[in-house]
C-alpha cells in the first residue's frame, strides 16, 4: 500500500504538480525580499522537536511565526507526497531524509535553492559528502541538516573482561580475530537479517562504491560491492555475530546485558543508547569502523537528513522558509544546540571545532567520543542515491540473506541483486 | 454401517481439530496484543515474551491519553463511521432499488460504469479528491471524509442483486393500492432487505473505520484525527512506544467487535441471500 501511494503520487505529479489553485505566481522567491510572517514546518520525532527548538529562537529574534508540526514518520511521508503531487497543501518547510532526496526531487515538486545557497555563500560550510543526494546535476534542492558519521560503539566492560583490545582493531580481520576471543554466549556484533542492506551500504560507501554509474546503470555487482559481500559473509561465518532484529526488545536487551559487545552504527546512536540503556552509562566506548586493509579508509555515513521547501507557495513564503532553514541548518549556534539537546549530528563542518566535540563524556567512560565522529564526518565519501534506492535495499537484503544461508556465493549474491534491480527499474547493468 | 459411522466420527474429529487449530492461530496475535497492553514497557520488551496479563493497562492508557486525546480520537472514528454507514446504506439501497426495479435509459451501461469504479485503488483517488476538497474549503472537516465515499459500488451492487428478489407483483399491487414510489421503497423494499442491510452495514462501517491515507491527508488538526491516523502518529524513528500502541489498538477493536456481534446473524444470511435467490 505504501509503495502504491508513492507511485501514484509520483505518476500524477507530472500532470498536476504545477497546478496552483490561487492562480498566483510561481516565482522562486528571489525577485522580492518580502517575507511572510507565518509558515509551517513538518518533521517527525527528535527532528520535529529540534525544529521546534530553533523555531522558538527564530520567532523571538525575527518576529515571525514559524509553526512546527510533528508526525509519525511513515504517516508524514505519505501525507507529504500526496500534497506535493497535488501541488497544494504542503508546508512551507519540511525535513527530507538524504536517502529519499532523489525520489522527491525527481517529482519536480521541490524548490530549487541553488541561487539562495550561492548568495548566502554557505556551500563550503558543510561536509562535502552530503550534497550529491540533494542535487540534480548542478541544481541543489535541499540544505543539509544532520548526518550519521559511522563508528563502532562497544561495551568497554565486556571487551576488558574477555581481554579484547579496541586499540588493536584496525581492519575487519582484526575485528574478527578479537571477536573470536569471546566466549560462546557473547557475540562480537549483531548482523540483523532485516538490515543487511544497511551494513552493506555503509561499508560500500566506506570503499567509495557507487550503486549507480553516472549514466544511471546499476553497479551494485562491482568489485567493491563483492568485497563488502565477502566481508559480511566472513563476519557471519566466523560465528561471532548474533541475528536479532534491529531495534527490537531482544536487541536492546542483549546490548543492555552485554551479550553483544559491539554495535557498528552512527553518531546518532549515542542519543538512543543514552535514552534506552541509561544503566550502562560509563560502560561504552567508540572507535572508527575497521578498514578493509591496513591503512584503508575508516569513514562512512549512515542516515542523515536535510531541509527542503516545497515548490507551491508564494515568493514571500518561500523567502521566509529559506530564511528559517538557513537559520536552522547553516547556523553554528543552532546546529550545536540541536546536537546537544537531541543528538542530531551537524552536517555543518564549521561547528566541528566547538567545545562540545572535545568534551570527555561520562557515558563513554570519559572518552571524548565526539571527536571521532567529527573526524569521520570530514572524510565521508560522496554517494549517489536515486529514486530506485529502495529497490537496491530490497534486492541486497534478499540476496544477502540467501548468501548467509549458503544458498549462493557472494559473487552470485551481488550479481543476482544487480540483475533484480535492473529488471525492476529498466536500468542497464554496468 | 458401523464402519461408516466410525469413519464419520474420525472425519468430524479431524475437522474440528483443524478448525480449533486455526482459531488458536488467529487468536494468538489478538491475545498477545491485549496482554501487551497490560504490561509496562520494561516487561513488554522482555524476551521471551510474557503471556500472562499484567496490571499496567490504566497506566499505559494514561500515558497514551497524555500524549494525545485518544478518547476524542475514538469518538471521531465512531461518529464518522456511524454517520457514513447510515447515509451510505440509504443511498446504496435507493440506487440498488432503482437498478433492480425501474427501467430507464442507459441503465445497464450506468450500472457497469459504477461497478467498474471498483478497480480504482484509493491511492489513485486521493490526490484528485484532496484537490477538490481543498478548493471547496473542506479540508480538515468530517464531511470531506464522509461524503465522497457515500455512493459505494459494492453497496449498490449488493443491494441491486438482493432487491431483484422482491417479486414485481408485490410492488404492482402496492401501486394499485395507491402507494407512492417512496412508500413502496420504505414500506416494502427496505423491510424485506433487513439482513442484506445488516451485512452491508458491517462492510461500510469497516471500510470507513479502516480508511487511512485519505483521512491522513484531509485531516490536519490532531483533535480531528481518526484512529488509524492517530496510530500512525505514534511511530517515530528511534523509539516506538509499543505499550501505548497496544493499548490504542486494543481499544480500537472494541466498537468493531460490538457491531459485528450485534449484526453477526444477519451478516451471514445477508451475504448468502444474493447468491441463492436469483
Amino acid at each position: 500500500m505504501k509503495g502504491t501511494a508513492a507511485l501514484g503520487a509520483a505518476a500524477l505529479a507530472g500532470c498536476i504538480g504545477t497546478g496552483d489553485p490561487e492562480g498566483g505566481d510561481d516565482e522562486t522567491g528571489t525577485e522580492s525580499d518580502e517575507m511572510a510572517d507565518e509558515i509551517a514546518g513538518w518533521g517527525w520525532d527528535v527532528a520535529a522537536r529540534s525544529l521546534e527548538l530553533t523555531a522558538d529562537e527564530y520567532n523571538d529574534e525575527h518576529d515571525a511565526a514559524v509553526e512546527i508540526e510533528e508526525f509519525g514518520r511513515e504517516a508524514m511521508k505519505e501525507d507529504l507526497q500526496t500534497r506535493l503531487a497535488s501541488g497544494s497543501g504542503a508546508p512551507e518547510v519540511s525535513m527530507l531524509e538524504m536517502i529519499d532526496g532523489p525520489s522527491y526531487i525527481d517529482t519536480g515538486a521541490v524548490l530549487d535553492i541553488t541561487d539562495q545557497i550561492e548568495e548566502a555563500d554557505v556551500y563550503d560550510d558543510f561536509v562535502p559528502g552530503v550534497w550529491e543526494s540533494l542535487s540534480d546535476g548542478d541544481d541543489i534542492y535541499a540544505l543539509p541538516w544532520d548526518i550519521g558519521p559511522t563508528a563502532v560503539f562497544y561495551r568497554r566492560d565486556v571487551y576488558d573482561e574477555h581481554g579484547l583490545d579496541a586499540d588493536e582493531i584496525e581492519t575487519w580481520d582484526d575485528f574478527i580475530e578479537q571477536g573470536e576471543q569471546l566466549p560462546d554466549d557473547v557475540y562480537m556484533l549483531n548482523l540483523p537479517e532485516n538490515d543487511l542492506d544497511g551494513f552493506w551500504r555503509f561499508q560500500f560507501r566506506q570503499l567509495e562504491g557507487e550503486p549507480f554509474t553516472e549514466d544511471g546503470a546499476v553497479n551494485i555487482h562491482s568489485e567493491t560491492s563483492l568485497q563488502v559481500a565477502q566481508n559480511i559473509k566472513d563476519l557471519h561465518d566466523a560465528g561471532i555475530a548474533s541475528n536479532l532484529e534491529g531495534w527490537s526488545s531482544a536487541w536492546f536487551g542483549a546490548y543492555g546485558d552485554g551479550e553483544i559487545a559491539s554495535l557498528p552504527s552512527a553518531a546518532w546512536m549515542e542519543g538512543t543508547l543514552r535514552a534506552e540503556l541509561p544503566e550502562t552509562e560509563g560502560d561504552w566506548g567508540v572507535y572508527k569502523i575497521p578498514a578493509f586493509e591496513s591503512g584503508g579508509a575508516r569513514a562512512s555515513n549512515w542516515g542523515g537528513s536535510s531541509l527542503m521547501i516545497p515548490d507551491q507557495h508564494e515568493s514571500a513564503e518561500n523567502n521566509r522558509a529559506w530564511d528559517y532553514i538557513r537559520w536552522t541548518a547553516a547556523n553554528e549556534e543552532m546546529q550545536l544546540l540541536m546536537y546537544d539537546e537531541y543528538g542530531l549530528f551537524p552536517a555543518l563542518e564549521t561547528t566541528f571545532d566547538a567545545d562540545i566535540f572535545s568534551e570527555e563524556l561520562e557515558f563513554f567512560g570519559g572518552q571524548p567520543a565526539r571527536e571521532i565522529f567529527a573526524e569521520v564526518a570530514e572524510e565521508i565519501p560522496s554517494y549517489r542515491f536515486t529514486g530506485d534506492t529502495p529497490e537496491v535495499s530490497q534486492a541486497i537484503n534478499d540476496e544477502f540473506q540467501r548468501m548467509l544461508r549458503d544458498d549462493q556465493t557472494p559473487e552470485e549474491a551481488v550479481e543476482a541483486a544487480a540483475e533484480t534491480v535492473a529488471d525492476n527499474t529498466g536500468r542497464d547493468l554496468a | 454401517m458401523r464402519e461408516q459411522r466410525r469413519k464419520d466420527a474420525v472425519w468430524m474429529f479431524l475437522t474440528y481439530a483443524f478448525i480449533l487449530t486455526m482459531v488458536v492461530v488467529m487468536l494468538i496475535p489478538l491475545y498477545w496484543m491485549i496482554v501487551a497492553a497490560t504490561l509496562p514497557q520494561q516487561e513488554f520488551i522482555e524476551f521471551p515474551p510474557r503471556l500472562i496479563p499484567g496490571t499496567a493497562f490504566l497506566d499505559n492508557f494514561a500515558a497514551l491519553q497524555e500524549r494525545m486525546n485518544y478518547v476524542v480520537t475514538i469518538w471521531n472514528s465512531v461518529f464518522i463511521a456511524v454517520v457514513y454507514t447510515v447515509l451510505s446504506l440509504l443511498l446504496c439501497s435507493m440506487a440498488g432499488f432503482a437498478f433492480a426495479k425501474y427501467e430507464f435509459r442507459f441503465k445497464e451501461p450506468l450500472f457497469y460504469a459504477i461497478l467498474a469504479t471498483l478497480v480504482l485503488p484509493i491511492q489513485l483517488l486521493v490526490i484528485p479528491l484532496f484537490l477538490m476538497m481543498s478548493q471547496i474549503g473542506w479540508t480538515d472537516t468530517f464531511r470531506a471524509i464522509i461524503i465522497p465515499w457515500l455512493a459505494n459500488p459494492i453497496g449498490i451492487f449488493l443491494m441491486r442483486q438482493n432487491m431483484r428478489s422482491i417479486p414485481d407483483a408485490l410492488l404492482e399491487s402496492a401501486r394499485m393500492d395507491g402507494a407512492s414510489e417512496l412508500q413502496i421503497f420504505y414500506r416494502i423494499a427496505l423491510p424485506a432487505m433487513r439482513s442484506s442491510l445488516a451485512a452491508l452495514a458491517i462492510i461500510l462501517f469497516l471500510f470507513q473505520w479502516d480508511l487511512f491515507l485519505y483521512p491522513l491527508v484531509i485531516l490536519e488538526d490532531p483533535g480531528n484525527y481518526t484512529i488509524p491516523v492517530a496510530l500512525a502518529g505514534l511511530e517515530g524513528t528511534q523509539r516506538i512506544y509499543y505499550d501505548q500502541i497496544m493499548v490504542a489498538t486494543t481499544l480500537a477493536i472494541i466498537p468493531m467487535a460490538i457491531l459485528f456481534l450485534v449484526l453477526q446473524k444477519q451478516f451471514v444470511s445477508g451475504i448468502l441471500a444474493g447468491s441463492l435467490k436469483e
